[in-house]
């Protein structure tokens, strides 16, 4: 067997004996699905809960039934703009004018029966409009002179679950790659010092570059397990659980084919990437904590660039931006989910990018790994 | 004295600013135990990192049978076997998998690995603990560990840089008595340490470092010489060299 090969083995063996290692990929594999069941719990609550509307005046016929329709509940109140502060959820005025409406915008219940009252409030307005126009004999269409046919060509709510597929998973595939393999990479690098292995180790006539590559193999194999686990469970997830309250079927979950080739590919190439990089760092590290200390930026390095999809969701890059390394797998992903289709040269460009990323960064960690400075400060 | 197993000449280094070795020569043959002796700081630990490969000299140079240091740093390394104070192990491999993957990583074959680990566990009595997991062996059983790992590949040249500095009474004892059974076998034995009491005893011949410059070298006895025993030598040759 060759030297990488060797120390493959070995390395993939101690990492299976290691329980910091273990239990990171287990937690990666329970936590995707942990959030996304509060998230749903939170998300049905809210949906089915009912607000209280604070309210004074005479209730308009009919209102107070759509109100209770649409899970508000009416309650009488001799002060509504008071009690909308603490004792509502929004207080209402009905005068023989209008409707004076009072909420306090910093609380998330006002927020959401703001909504709902608005909501009831234009369909009321709009019924009694027809109804008033009926009585004179005219047509209640002539509100809408130009009625639009709205023909989705996918199916909306697919396409929602695809956009919340399109932040999620390149978020927990980046953090997955990195976070997965970081104890075992600091273990096999800033721990052969801190075991006072890594003379022995480079006594052996095994060329240091093979160790190095037996080491990154290794830990790539531990980050990429860890990734495609948790998108594993994260998508059995998602079609489980239900969100919102809705009957029928959970969350829309299609992953094309396309989709799970290319999520592969740059995992593999992220894994590896990352796993040279935390070497490095690792390398560069007296112990164990040492190297979590110098790992630790690399969480908002790789955080943000998978976060961008989530605040700008129609970010439309030129190629040039799939020369960035991270922020480009986001990118390619998104277009993979979303749109099951990919384009060649970008996924070409990201790949050569990414690829780049790997060299310099394994050429780094070697350079580290070989040089006298590592033993004398040892 | 037979063709030197190692030799060494006009070896200068300095590490970061600070220049350890100025100019440090001497030789070691097989089928003896060769004393490296020196107060703290002296430089002895940083000839053995030479010779062995870790470190690259900046001038003089180093041959281990006939191969060049720098030229030949990976046939030198087939041919060494070191041993320090700190026997740093895997802990979550058992002795056994830790000797047989130095075995390996040196070039052990298949074919003979098992009989060589086998060989090894039994020569320096291991095998009560062969199969634990080292994180559970005591201090004396790692450096045992430590040493089966270094000789597993049947080196010609051993070196024990301070080996037993931080072991009890009982298993400093094993380690003198295994450096006698190699020279027996006629391997050359580097014994470097500060214990001058051990170096009288083993070795048959020393050198004294002192600040990077070799000041005594030769047969134990001759550099004893008028003295009560080498200590006093030892004292007499760095008080006249500072």
């Amino acid at each position: 067997m060759s030297s990488v090969g060797i120390v493959f083995r070995k390395e993939i063996r101690e990492i299976l004996r290691d329980r910091r290692t273990l239990i990171a990929i287990a937690l990666a594999v329970l936590a995707t699905p942990t959030v996304l069941f509060v998230i749903s719990q939170v998300s049905t609550r809210t949906a089915t809960q009912t607000y209280t509307v604070g309210y004074s005046g005479d209730i308009p016929a009919g209102l107070d039934v759509l109100f209770g329709a649409t899970g508000l509940r009416l309650e009488r109140v001799d002060d509504p703009a008071a009690a909308a502060k603490r004792q509502v959820d929004i207080g209402i005025v009905f005068t023989p004018a209008g409707i004076d409406e009072y909420y306090d915008p910093t609380r998330q219940s006002a927020q959401i029966a703001d909504i709902r009252v608005q909501t009831i409030l234009a369909k009321y307005d709009a019924a009694k409009i027809a109804a008033s126009l009926q009585q004179k004999g005219v047509d209640p269409s002539i509100l809408n002179p130009l009625p639009v046919n709205v023909h989705p060509l996918s199916s909306p709510v697919k396409a929602a679950g695809n956009s919340f597929l399109s932040f999620f998973l390149p978020y927990i595939l980046i953090t997955m790659s990195l976070t997965g393999g970081l104890s075992a990479a600091l273990d096999t690098s800033a721990g052969e010092r801190e075991r006072r292995t890594l003379e022995s180790l480079l006594l052996t006539p095994a060329p240091r570059s093979h160790v190095l590559v037996g080491k990154i193999l290794a830990v790539s194999v531990i980050s990429l397990t860890a990734a495609l686990a948790a998108i594993a469970s994260m998508l059995v997830a998602l079609s489980q659980i239900q969100f919102g309250g809705r009957e029928g079927s959970a969350f829309p979950v299609d992953l094309s084919p396309l989709a799970a080739i290319v999520m592969v590919w740059l995992a593999v190439l992220l894994a590896a990437s990352f796993s040279s990089v935390t070497i490095a760092l690792g390398t560069l590290a007296r112990n164990f904590r040492q190297g979590q200390a110098y790992a630790t930026p690399l969480y908002f390095i790789t955080i943000f660039p998978a976060s961008i999809v989530l605040f700008i969701p129609d970010f439309n890059p030129s190629l040039a931006y799939y020369l960035i390394p991270i922020l480009n797998a986001v990118l390619v992903l998104r277009d993979a989910i979303v749109h099951s289709a990919v384009a060649w040269s970008s996924l070409i460009v990201t790949s050569a990018s990414l690829l780049l990323l790997g060299a310099l960064c394994f050429y780094a960690a070697l350079r580290l790994f070989t040089r006298e400075a590592l033993l004398i400060r040892s | 004295m037979t063709d030197p197993a190692v030799k060494v000449d006009r070896l200068e280094k300095t590490l970061q600013t600070n220049k350890v070795l100025r100019g440090i020569s001497f030789e070691a043959a097989a089928g003896e135990i060769f004393g490296l002796l020196g107060p703290n700081g002296a430089g002895k630990t940083t000839t053995l990192r030479v010779i062995c490969t870790l470190l690259a000299p900046d001038a003089g140079s180093v041959g281990v049978l006939g191969h060049d240091t720098r030229m030949a740093p990976q046939e030198v390394r087939r041919r060494v076997g070191v041993v320090t104070a700190e026997f740093g192990v895997y802990p979550r491999l058992t002795a056994r998998e830790n000797i047989a993957y130095f075995a390996e990583l040196s070039g052990v074959m298949d074919g003979e690995l098992n009989r060589k680990v086998d060989a090894v566990i039994e020569r320096l009595d291991m095998s009560s603990f062969a199969r634990q997991r080292a994180e559970s062996l005591s201090s004396g059983q790692k450096q045992k560990v430590a040493i089966a790992r270094a000789i597993v590949h049947d080196p010609p040249v051993l070196m024990f840089d301070e080996p037993t500095s931080n072991l009890d009474v009982l298993a400093s004892r094993e380690i003198r008595e295994f450096m006698v059974e190699s020279k027996g076998r006629g391997k050359c034995v580097i014994f470097s340490t500060h214990v001058l009491h051990d170096a009288e005893r083993l070795c048959d011949r020393i050198t004294i470092i002192h600040q990077g410059r070799v000041v005594a070298n030769g047969k134990t006895e001759e550099v004893r010489g008028k003295y009560r025993d080498l200590e006093d030598a030892f004292l007499s040759l760095v008080e006249a060299a500072t």
